[in-house]
């Protein structure tokens, strides 16, 4: 699990205990029950699940509370508290649809075969208002097959991505792909979101062949590679899949340019450049990923002007436009990036991490052998990505001589660098 | 893009009928805070640069561990995880005010977004501290009217409420 951002908030755990059993009309200006629910993950220990367990049995349903109490049901379900399971079943129930759905994900992750509780959560799918892809991927990853009749319902639905999901918890139950094509299509609709959820549905389904598919699909590199990591991990345990059959795509995935994407946006007519930069700060990666292509083929020669003056003045606050600008100037082979890129390549603030590999890929881009250095510690970093990326962009300046740590951990970076010292 | 009226045509031809007479009112209700919404909603975009660095510095203040060296605002830059996120929100807001409805938010903000949050474990608690701030900020007749701020407020609800 990422645990990057899951300290934020620096409060003890009696702190934040305190705080979370504060009554809310009393709860002081500068304190946040809210906060203090989100803060126990750090805390596995007996006592904040006891006061969580307290926040979810307190049901005053004003909005300030209603939200605490859904949050420390999500946190009771990422600590895995089995103690919680009989106050969380209760949640079921509840008239509040998100506190059902952190309910029912929460007992996902603590995991139960009891069959009434199993029953309870498919019988949600019949109630209106749910969210039904949570419901779906619960039942899944329980592996509570009788629910198939009930889900098989919802491959027909009207919402795109329930039906998504729906397919392919039906294809995992029966082992039956035949209608994954309809979950691969979403992989190019024009909401984001949808794009972003049907790669969930491709990972739940186990469905490998879609590895590729995943890598052109047109998202933030953070969906295309948790998708292709996912199905590598699992298709690895089952003997399904090996280096050699991911590889292709987990490079083009790193590597990120976006002609190996299929774009789903156009323009009627070239857009001016101005316009373009500003579409790197877009929240829909696919038309970030159109302005970079634009950038790339129509300014060139204007562009590095353009991006430099973007990162001083928004650009290096904004962790989606920073990715952005540090890969388009390796496309842009512009050497007088190399310090803003190198600054990436060692940003450890959290936001900012998946610009870390792209400022390797960049670097590897430049060809400036200075980097060759910097990229080699990089492989003493603990991002599998980061990594990766280095490698290969230490073989694109032709440094095959980097080591990664004898005890790497990650099956993948062994692979590569393996791969690399056989050539 | 789902709003009162759209709602009640769908629901009507899905039917294959005319609009019922609660439809009627329901729509008439929207009408008639119709005026209100589009005087928020010209407020916020007038303001939407302000509100959001307000709310983003406001959750900053309350928790200066993320000052700290390595964390998430760490330099004098706002180094923003969630500010660009609250101006996304906002601008959602300030959409859902001039359609009249919460299509906007429902369909670029909260479908999948929660999945989304869970799935790679990004906390939730900045943005819900943000948005309460700018909720709990809004003063009326200071910043707007007082029927233009409970619109504002109940959608800012709406999108706490969702994200949480």
């Amino acid at each position: 699990m990422d645990k990057r951002f899951f300290s934020m908030f620096n409060l003890t755990e009696e702190q934040a205990i305190t705080v979370l059993d504060t009554p809310q009309d009393q709860i002081s200006e500068d304190d946040s029950r809210y906060i203090a629910a989100s803060h126990l993950i750090n805390y596995p220990t007996a006592a904040a699940i006891d006061a969580l367990i307290r926040a979810v049995q307190n049901t005053s349903p004003e909005l300030d509370n209603r939200i605490v109490r859904r949050k420390s049901i999500e946190t009771l379900g990422r600590l895995q508290a089995t103690k919680a399971l009989p106050v969380i079943r209760g949640c079921l129930a509840d008239d509040d649809c998100y506190t059902v759905e952190n309910a029912v994900w929460s007992i996902g992750e603590i995991g139960t075969t009891d069959q009434e509780i199993l029953a309870e959560i498919t019988q949600l799918l019949q109630k209106p208002q749910q969210s039904y892809r949570v419901i779906i991927h619960t039942l899944v990853k329980l592996d509570y097959r009788p629910a198939a009749t009930e889900i098989q319902k919802f491959t027909t639905s009207e919402d795109g991505p329930i039906a998504s999901a729906a397919i392919a918890a039906v294809g995992r139950f029966n082992q039956d792909y035949s209608q994954i094509e309809r979950v691969l299509s979403f992989l190019q609709h024009p909401q984001v979101l949808a794009r972003r959820l049907c790669i969930q549905d491709l990972i739940d389904a186990k469905y490998y062949s879609a590895i590729p598919h995943i890598a052109y699909c047109p998202v933030s590199i953070v969906f295309r590679l948790r998708g292709v990591r996912m199905l590598a991990d699992a298709g690895l345990a089952d003997g399904q899949l090996s280096f050699a059959n991911v590889q292709p795509s987990l490079e083009q995935v790193l590597r990120d340019h976006p002609q190996d994407l299929k774009l789903v946006h156009s323009y009627g007519q070239l857009p001016t450049l101005e316009t373009l930069i500003q579409d790197l700060y877009d929240v829909d990666f696919g038309r970030c990923y159109l302005a970079i292509r634009l950038i790339l083929e129509h300014y060139a020669t204007a562009a590095p002007a353009a991006l430099f003056a973007t990162y001083e003045a928004e650009g290096r606050s904004d962790y989606g436009a920073h990715f952005h600008i540090v890969k388009l100037f390796g496309w842009l082979q512009h050497a007088p990036a190399y310090d803003l890129i190198v600054e990436a390549l060692n940003n450890t603030q959290p936001q900012f991490q998946k610009s870390r590999a792209a400022a390797a890929i960049a670097l590897g881009e430049l060809g400036d052998s200075r980097a060759i250095p910097l990229l080699q510690a990089s492989l003493k970093e603990k991002l599998w990505d980061l990594k990766y990326a280095a490698l290969m962009a230490l073989a694109k300046l032709g440094d095959n001589s980097a080591k990664i740590a004898p005890d790497e951990p990650d099956w993948l970076v062994q692979s590569k660098a393996a791969s690399i010292k056989n050539n | 893009m789902k709003s009162v009226l759209t709602t009640v045509i769908a629901s009507a031809d899905a039917a294959g009928r005319f609009p019922s007479s609660s439809d009627l009112e329901s729509v008439q209700g929207s009408i008639q805070r119709a005026a209100a919404r589009l005087e928020a909603a010209e407020k916020l975009a007038a303001n939407i640069d302000n509100v959001a660095k307000e709310a983003y510095d406001a959750c900053i203040k309350k928790y200066p561990y993320l000052n700290n060296a390595g964390e998430a605002n760490s330099t004098d830059v706002f180094k923003a995880k969630c500010a660009r996120d609250i101006k996304h929100y906002l601008r959602l807001v300030q959409y859902c005010l001039v359609v009249g409805g919460t299509g906007p938010l429902d369909e670029w903000g909260i479908a999948g977004q929660r999945e989304v949050y869970r799935a790679l474990s990004l906390p939730t608690a900045p943005y819900v501290e943000a948005l309460s701030f700018a909720r709990n900020r809004g003063c009326a007749p200071r910043d707007m009217s007082a029927q233009a701020l409970t619109e504002y407020n109940a959608l800012l609800d709406y999108a706490i409420n969702s994200l949480s």
